[in-house]
């Protein structure tokens, strides 16, 4: 599938704003000291942000921008409506939770709001999910690993970001670096479990099934419908060298999850907290974009079967 | 609407029967599909780059030729390929707009132009490769049934089917309900076996293909390259036909 630039910005990007979300939600709910409201406030607009960026850069792809508020509609039979409904609600929500801080800290209709922002930002990064995990003609997405891993990268990076924010606030990233810690482990242990279950996986058709023969009759292609590229072959024919793949793979392993974990250890011991909580929330951003230009580069759709290619 | 039509069991379903067996592979349903549609109601269906070194353009429909392999020999399978109008498809439920829909009264799957947003995961969910999107309007389109044909009481009855079948010269292109277990496209696919595609993906299609039929005949298996013999006879073809060879 192809990596377009609007849908990898728009997954990392939302992902760090709900997780950073959630994580303050919950920082909240379990009771934040009344001297973290301004870490909360400003948490709150640095998440609102990059979700609005993320949904934009989203938007940038669409044939017709101007009717993009026609998305909202189908919220009973698509994921990609539901993604919409829960992104807009939980704007509202989320200025409701920081209100609530500012007036009272720590009050309950803060700490229950807390509650609330989380679920809504966990609510949303799921959808955005079950978006790719909901294709059937995708088996590296339509799988059991899909959504939960989603959660878990926003999880992770949001903890990243939490962390970078706190050590600003407090001079100490204290437990949320081990929340990073954790996250990044969490993220590391799922990617590999994911590259384990699709390279293991078997194609879901063959071409002769696709033509409607016995599945194990012998087919390649002999003449092609058209000899320049067209638009399911650029959309769903993209194809990235094997090297290149494990390259990157290595790249996202190292830059994505490692190097976050270890640095995120630094913060949590201490050792130039800012910079090393800092430079967590870099290497995560990059090693997450990798890791998402992958998940679409390495996705193979069934159609591409019609051109002869492997699935 | 992208929640799926109740349809019950007597609801028409408008599709078509395509003879694997017949089709040669010239293209013709493709041209005049082309020919058809782009000159319809919902506007031109757009090339680009048409005369440069990349021609490019939306199609409903694309014609693959196949080698397989039956009793032993190889054999052609021509194979048009364009939407077959499934009574699942998830291209309709996945739609966040309402601008993808399926028919409630003949099944025709469809996209309103003026609600679709060219979001383009409606081309994401068909493992059929049906869905074109058009770089001009920034809509996606797709094969109608020419819907615009078969009801319209402007053509005389018998021009009332997809422009692909009207000029299919090998008749291998089938129009009609296949709900109705009468009509002649249902009598088509119970004599000659016909088949969904990618049936294990579940979108159970409303178009069905004949398969090729077998041969009556046994196809001879190719012949050893170079002459075979004893003696001094076979000696002087291995000769001559090492010195023809040359």
């Amino acid at each position: 599938m192809k990596p377009a630039a609007s849908v990898l910005l728009l997954t990392t990007l939302t992902g760090f704003a709900y997780g950073l979300l959630t994580w303050l939600g919950l920082y909240v709910a379990v009771g934040a000291p009344p001297a973290a409201r301004l870490l909360v406030l400003a948490g709150v607009g640095v998440g609102v942000i990059l979700a609005t960026l993320g949904l934009i850069a989203s938007m940038l792809h669409l044939g017709r921008k101007e009717r993009a508020w026609r998305a909202f509609s189908q919220w009973r039979s698509s994921w990609l409506s539901r993604e919409g409904v829960a992104a807009v609600l939980t704007y509202p929500i989320a200025l409701a939770f920081a209100w609530a801080e500012y007036r009272a800290p720590g009050s309950s209709a803060a700490r229950s709001l807390g509650v609330v922002v989380a679920l809504a930002s966990l609510g949303t990064v799921y959808c955005t999910a079950m978006i790719y995990a909901s294709l059937k003609p995708i088996r590296q997405w339509h799988n059991r690993h899909t959504a939960p891993d989603y959660l878990i990268y926003a999880l992770f990076s949001g903890a990243t970001l939490f962390a970078l924010l706190h050590t600003l606030a407090f001079g100490t990233a204290a437990l949320a670096a081990s929340l990073a810690a954790l996250g990044a482990l969490c993220a590391l242990i799922a990617k590999l479990a994911y590259w384990r279950h699709v390279d293991a996986q078997s194609p879901i058709a063959t071409l002769a099934s696709a033509i409607g023969l016995p599945k194990d009759t012998p087919a390649r292609p002999l003449d092609a419908p058209h000899f320049t590229e067209n638009f399911i072959l650029r959309e769903m024919g993209f194809q990235i060298a094997r090297r290149h793949a494990a390259k990157l793979r290595r790249i996202a392993l190292v830059v994505g999850f490692s190097l976050p974990l270890i640095f995120s250890l630094l913060a949590r011991l201490g050792t130039f907290p800012l910079a090393s909580s800092a430079l967590a929330v870099a290497c995560a951003a990059l090693g997450l974009l990798t890791e998402r230009w992958l998940f679409f580069a390495q996705a193979t759709h069934v159609s591409a079967l019609y051109y002869g290619r492997t699935i | 609407m992208t929640m799926l039509p109740q349809r019950g069991p007597e609801a028409r379903k408008m599709g078509l029967v395509i003879d694997l067996d017949t089709c040669v592979g010239c293209h013709a349903c493709a041209v005049n599909c082309k020919e058809w549609n782009t000159g319809g109601e919902a506007g031109i269906l757009p090339d680009y780059d048409q005369y440069g070194e990349k021609p490019d353009g939306v199609w409903f429909n694309r014609i693959h030729s196949y080698e397989t392999e039956a009793d032993g020999c190889s054999r052609t399978v021509n194979f048009p390929r364009s939407c077959l109008h499934c009574e699942n498809p998830l291209c309709v439920t996945v739609c966040p707009t309402g601008a993808s829909f399926k028919r409630a009264e003949d099944g025709i799957v469809l996209v309103d132009a003026d609600l679709c947003i060219g979001c383009k995961l409606c081309s994401w969910a068909c493992p059929y490769g049906a869905r074109e999107f058009d770089e001009h309007s920034g809509v996606m389109r797709k094969c109608t049934l020419c819907i615009d044909r078969i009801y319209n009481e402007s053509l005389p009855e018998v021009e009332r089917e997809p422009a692909c079948v009207a000029t299919c010269p090998a008749k291998a292109r089938h129009f009609g309900d296949l709900a109705d277990p009468d009509s002649n496209v249902s009598k088509l696919v119970a004599e000659r076996g016909g088949t969904d595609l990618l049936p294990e993906l579940g979108y159970r299609p409303t178009n069905k293909y004949l398969p090729p039929r077998r041969a009556q005949i046994q196809t001879a298996p190719r012949e050893a390259s170079g002459a075979t013999g004893q003696g001094i006879g076979g000696a002087l073809l291995r000769l001559l036909d090492k010195a023809l060879s040359r």
